[in-house]
């Protein structure tokens, strides 16, 4: 992962010789953590959006999703080297990842038709393995497109271009419009949610689903739309790591999907200020975690996290305890 | 002593009381019945009897021990075993394998006894067969042993599950709305199948029921409740002459249940 | 519920003709006679495979039968039980590498090392599953799933388990004397364990414990009512589930002589899982049938240009289709 001005490796290589002869003071290495962790956690965030709002509705872990952000990511790199001949720089990857929004809207809610609805009403194990199968489905698709090859991604936007604090530490412009972007998206998610017809129906429908039928809600249509929002946030967070990390491969959306939900059961899963919290939370431990030992060890400190707050705190910082009526 | 004793039991869902301040007993031998207009909370007072909710307050003594804070197959491992409103059977499974499962609390063979088949396992499995066999026999579906209970008639799928209940070799056997969805004649065995239960078998029953004339003709004694609270204890006789009963049933907007009532 | 019971009806019906052949061929099989006829009969064809035919398929054959062991490992947790396993490949990869470490560092006897795999296995099963279990079913999933990382990262990070490279140099061991190298050796090692794990999912299959299982995965608060205590029951399931995996994970270490990493990805656990989704979650045969489609499809695809790379894409769809258009797998169902 390429930072702005420090390497994980160089922050890592730096803890280790004790500080001796260390390049960076601590007051450095904490800022530039602090920024890694909420750069990584606003993508955190924006896929666990998705995964929370489609467990809320139908109560279905989407494995998919993860890659659906690995989708985005690979649309928007494909859409910009069409676009690039015309428009190399923000224009036109702001238009790529627009586009690919667009079309994971789409592909998001295909998925949801196709494979999803048939089985709402069978075991919950068929929906969890069709998921699964989804999720390779995605996967091999890119797979078999890149030939398994790392994609590169080069725009005319400068990465490093940004606002320095003294001689080593600094955020790149492009990160401070990433955090914008993220921010902003989730304030119209939040108020969508909160006070259209539509996202009161999606709050309805996640409380009883058969009550909503009764009450006259398109119940099939909400869903549908759920799916093509968080498809359209993980498109979002892929067309961003693209821009931001400049390559795309088949499998990077496996091990933010598994990170996303980390997320949103942190927050607790279902909800969406929730998601928001526990991304960027789960983005500044990880941090912490790279820092304290290591970046090799950093997917292990996160699940090792999914697991202990799972089995302490099952319902996150923001879920509600429910009995369950039979 | 009473068999089972319970005792200001009460069930709370956030804001709504389902079940409030209820207390009543059931006679060992006896067929007792709790009975109650639509919502009055008779399945929460259910669910709390076999550990499936926890109360909020109030206990619940079965042969003097305290049930609150058992989970369900510990309330089984006692001997109290209970029915389902809407028939929970294994549904892919053959109506045998089914009943097998009541024999579950009171066998013990685990891993090492299945991959070794030693000497006791064998002989449990016997065991565990022939009394599955008997259970079938009594109910009366032996012809059925082979088949997969999702193919069969909704009557059917009643009988199996008590079939599996006898298989636990209770000593109080909790049912849930037993003649729920069955016609006329089927109500007619179930009546007698009851009586066999206590007179045969020694088996203490007691039974939450919508319908009326069943629970007339069959409990000694019955408990009625509207809104979770108790409003009347008695023989049949006794509850069908309390005004508070009367109003309970006739005050509800549901017509048919007040004119059932009346008849 | 309703829906569920219309969906059945209609599939019988579209069976039709095949549908009436398998009817037939299941009333011949109940005859038990018939039943150990067909058994021995495959069995022999089994046995002398390797007399006929070249070294290349026996290798197939042979890495087919390692898939059966592996799925009928999963079997016993998502078949059975009905509880989600994604992360499959870590428990093979426990046993693999506590007998590669075993042999290769401390110069342990193979068959020695057997044991401590089976207590390593015991031991990470209840790690993993024991807190989780209790939660919703789902989340075992992604628990699962996560493990099977944490698994490959830490095999890869480790000193000792070789990091990326992983661990080569196994020595292959003897049994009765015979020193285990040809690939007909391995063959028939493979051979008896399928046999021992098939008996072994049978046994679960027709005990207490094996209905016990089943109950829990049609209905758990049923068979709550019954009085299984469905905590332990389904931990057992998982524990015996990963210790059919990890000894699998042994025998491939030796067989291989060499394990890395790469052995252990999600792409592995995904193969075991559509084995037995395949071949109809529970049935012994249809897993059996799933785990050699996953093994031998790709060798016969293996010079086809395309087929060959998007053989998971291929695999993907299928286990789409099949969870949507035969949830009870392509091993026909019992109807009576």
């Amino acid at each position: 992962m390429l930072h702005n001005s420090m390497t994980e490796k160089q922050l890592y290589a730096n803890i280790k010789s004790g500080g001796e002869n260390s390049l960076f003071t601590t007051y450095e290495i904490i800022f530039q953590q602090l920024i890694n962790g909420l750069i990584q956690g606003s993508f955190y965030a924006l896929v666990a959006l998705g995964f929370s709002m489609v467990y809320g509705i139908i109560k279905l872990i989407n494995f998919a999703h993860g890659d659906i952000y690995m989708t985005g990511a690979f649309i928007s790199f494909v859409a910009f080297s069409i676009i690039a001949s015309f428009s190399e720089g923000v224009v036109g990857v702001v238009l790529a990842v627009i586009a690919s929004m667009l079309l994971c809207a789409a592909i998001g809610f295909s998925i949801q038709r196709i494979a999803y609805k048939p089985l709402f009403d069978a075991p919950r194990l068929s929906l969890l393995i069709t998921a699964v199968g989804v999720s390779l489905i995605l996967q091999n698709t890119v797979m078999v497109i890149t030939n398994g090859q790392f994609m590169f991604f080069h725009s005319a936007i400068d990465n490093m271009a940004g606002v320095r604090f003294g001689e080593n530490i600094g955020i790149s412009f492009l990160e401070i419009a990433m955090m914008l972007i993220t921010a902003v998206l989730m304030i119209i998610l939040t108020l969508f949610i909160s006070k259209t017809m539509w996202g009161k129906a999606m709050r309805a429908i996640s409380t009883d689903k058969d009550a909503c039928r009764l009450m006259g809600i398109n119940v099939s249509k909400v869903i549908g739309l759920t799916f093509m929002i968080g498809s359209a946030l993980a498109a979002i967070a892929g067309g961003m790591a693209v821009i931001y990390y400049g390559q795309v491969h088949f499998f990077m959306g496996y091990i933010i999907g598994m990170k996303a939900f980390t997320a949103a059961v942190i927050g607790g899963i279902g909800s969406i200020p929730g998601a928001m919290v526990g991304g960027l939370l789960l983005g500044l431990l990880e941090a912490a975690g790279t820092q304290l030992i290591g970046s090799e060890w950093k997917d292990v400190f996160a699940f090792g996290i999914l697991i202990a707050m799972l089995i302490f705190r099952p319902n996150g910082i923001f879920g509600k305890t429910t009995i369950e009526r039979m | 002593m009473a068999l089972m004793e319970v005792k200001d039991l009460s069930m709370r869902f956030g804001g709504i009381i389902a079940v409030d301040d209820l207390s009543f007993e059931v006679e060992e031998g006896s067929i007792t019945a709790l009975i109650g207009p639509n919502g009055a909370g008779k399945t929460s007072a259910f669910n709390c009897l076999t550990g499936f909710y926890r109360p909020t307050s109030g206990s619940i003594y079965y042969k003097g021990e305290p049930l609150v804070g058992l989970k369900p197959y510990q309330i089984t491992y006692k001997k109290v075993l209970r029915t389902f409103q809407n028939v929970r059977l294994f549904k892919n499974m053959t109506v045998l394998e089914n009943v097998k499962s009541g024999a579950h609390s009171i066998s013990s063979q685990f891993v090492l006894g299945a991959l070794l088949r030693t000497k006791a396992q064998r002989k449990e499995e016997k065991e565990i067969l022939e009394n599955a066999l008997s259970c079938l026999e009594f109910i009366g579906i032996s012809d059925l042993k082979d088949k997969v209970v999702k193919n069969l008639s909704y009557g059917n799928q009643r009988r199996v599950e008590w079939a599996r209940a006898l298989a636990a070799k209770p000593e109080l056997l909790l049912l849930d709305e037993p003649a729920a969805g069955l016609n006329a004649e089927e109500k007619e065995n179930l009546i007698d199948l009851i009586r066999r239960f206590r007179e045969e078998l020694g088996i203490t029953v007691f039974l939450i029921e919508h319908d009326m004339s069943l629970v007339m003709k069959v409990s000694e004694k019955i408990t009625v409740l509207n809104f979770g609270k108790k409003i009347a204890e008695g023989t049949p006789a006794e509850v069908q002459a309390n005004p508070l009963v009367i109003d309970a049933y006739l005050g509800t907007d549901d017509d048919k249940e007040g004119s059932a009532w009346l008849k | 519920m309703e829906k569920q019971k219309s969906k059945f009806i209609v599939n019988s019906k579209k069976l039709g003709f095949f549908g009436d052949v398998v009817e037939k061929c299941y009333v011949l099989l109940d005859n038990k006679k018939v039943k150990w006829m067909v058994f021995a009969a495959i069995l022999a064809l089994a046995i002398l495979f390797p007399l006929i035919s070249t070294n290349y398929w026996i290798s197939v054959m042979q890495n087919a039968m390692f898939f059966m062991l592996l799925a009928l490992g999963l079997n016993i947790i998502v078949g059975y039980t009905g509880i989600c396993n994604f992360g499959f490949a870590a428990h093979f990869a426990i046993g693999a590498y506590v007998t590669a470490i075993l042999i290769r560092t401390f110069e342990w006897n193979f068959w020695l090392t057997l044991p401590i795999s089976l207590v390593a296995s015991i031991i990470v099963a209840c790690i993993v599953a024991g807190p989780t279990l209790r939660l919703r079913s789902d989340y075992l999933a992604i628990v699962t799933l996560g493990f099977g990382e944490i698994v490959r990262i830490t095999a890869r990070n480790l000193q000792i388990t070789g990091a990326a490279s992983g661990l080569s140099g196994i020595s292959r061991p003897e049994l009765f004397g015979i020193h285990l190298t040809t690939i007909s050796h391995w063959y028939y090692v493979f051979l008896a364990l399928v046999v021992l794990y098939i008996i072994i999912s049978n046994r679960i299959k027709n005990s207490r414990f094996g209905r016990a299982l089943e109950y829990i995965r049609e209905d758990e608060d049923a068979a709550m009512a019954m009085g299984v205590n469905t905590a332990k029951f389904k931990l057992f399931a998982f524990i015996v589930g990963a210790v059919m995996g990890g000894l699998a994970g042994s025998f491939f270490t030796v067989r291989m002589g060499a394990i890395s990493p790469q052995s252990f990805q999600f792409i592995m656990s995904a193969n075991i899982l559509l084995a037995v989704v395949l071949g109809g979650m529970g049935k012994i045969p249809g897993v059996l049938i799933g785990a050699a489609f996953i093994a031998i499809f790709p060798e016969l695809f293996r010079d086809i240009p395309f087929i060959g790379t998007a053989r998971m894409l291929f695999f993907g769809i299928l286990l789409v289709v099949v969870m949507i258009k035969r949830p009870q797998g392509l091993w026909p169902e019992r109807r009576r």
